[in-house]
């Protein structure tokens, strides 16, 4: 029987969520998450399927001042497991807990968390696809080389992926932003 | 005061009006949510992200400054601006009380 296993999955920046829920879903089935390395490659190892929730934070001051961070959640009963990319990844099992809990506990304090990532990792990557992928796109597209418009597809389709990407993100935001303002 | 700092903490999140209320000592996040559970008996639970990230606000909005660290837990306490806008709040919330105790005394009055 295996005792490790090692599972490819993507997610994008804004689907924290999802991540979580992945997380949660496999130790429940008697994997619990190891690390993650390489993204989008996600380690796991056998244990006693167990309902566990698992959240994802986005904090570089956290990062910068790691101790005091992390002792404040595992004064809260939160594993700290990693970080990888800016997110620092803990766990609670559900029997620890009294009643539903998560590591933020009201809508203000998610909304700053969207706002975290937003700056901190969507910003950057926008600002070079629009300096580096934009001219190379327009330069594809005047271009008399005959490979040219396979890079030129390869452009577009990194170019829709990021603007699916802002339209959910965004549409995240303001759906937490109109149950704030209720 | 600045009208940024006014916009965002007048009126406070009610965790965030408890964790200022309770900085008026030096104090650090974790007990600071355990004093909160205890005034209001397990009604509110501050968790660790909501804590961390307050407290990052606060601080670089000059609400409250850094003490010192003790075993691995950051002190912290309130500044005059914090303790400005923790009067400009408690004034607001004893008229919200005054006001809801007027009106229910109108009505029973009334009936």
């Amino acid at each position: 029987m295996k005792e490790k296993k090692i599972e490819s999955r993507i997610f994008t920046i804004a689907d924290w969520e999802k991540e979580e829920k992945y997380l949660q879903k496999r130790h429940r089935e008697g994997w619990k998450f190891v690390k993650v390395s390489i993204p989008g490659f996600y380690h796991f190892v056998k244990c006693k399927p167990e309902d566990v929730v698992y959240q994802l934070d986005y904090n570089e001051d956290g990062l910068r001042y790691k101790e005091a961070y992390v002792q404040m959640f595992r004064d809260c009963g939160w594993e700290y497991i990693q970080d990888f990319g800016g997110y620092s990844y803990f766990r609670k099992p559900v029997s620890h807990m009294q009643g539903k809990e998560q590591i933020f506990c009201d809508d203000q304090s998610r909304l700053d968390m969207m706002r975290r990532v937003f700056a901190g990792r969507y910003l950057p990557i926008f600002i070079i696809l629009v300096l580096l992928i934009l001219p190379n796109l327009i330069g594809q597209l005047r271009s008399p080389d005959a490979d040219a418009p396979i890079l030129l597809v390869l452009f577009l389709i990194i170019l829709v992926i990021y603007v699916w990407v802002t339209v959910s993100f965004g549409y995240r935001y303001w759906k937490l932003k109109a149950r704030l303002r209720k | 005061m600045d009208a940024h700092i006014r916009k965002v903490y007048v009126p406070m999140t009610e965790t965030g009006f408890y964790i200022l209320l309770c900085f008026r000592k030096e104090s650090h996040g974790y007990h600071i949510i355990r004093k909160v559970e205890t005034l209001t008996e397990g009604e509110i639970r501050i968790s660790p992200g909501t804590m961390y990230g307050t407290l990052c606000k606060m601080e670089k909005d000059g609400l409250i400054h850094f003490v010192r660290e003790e075993e691995k837990r950051k002190i912290y306490c309130i500044t005059d601006l914090g303790k400005e806008i923790l009067a400009l709040e408690m004034k607001r919330i004893e008229r919200l009380y005054r006001n809801m105790m007027e009106v229910r005394q109108n009505e029973r009055e009334e009936n």
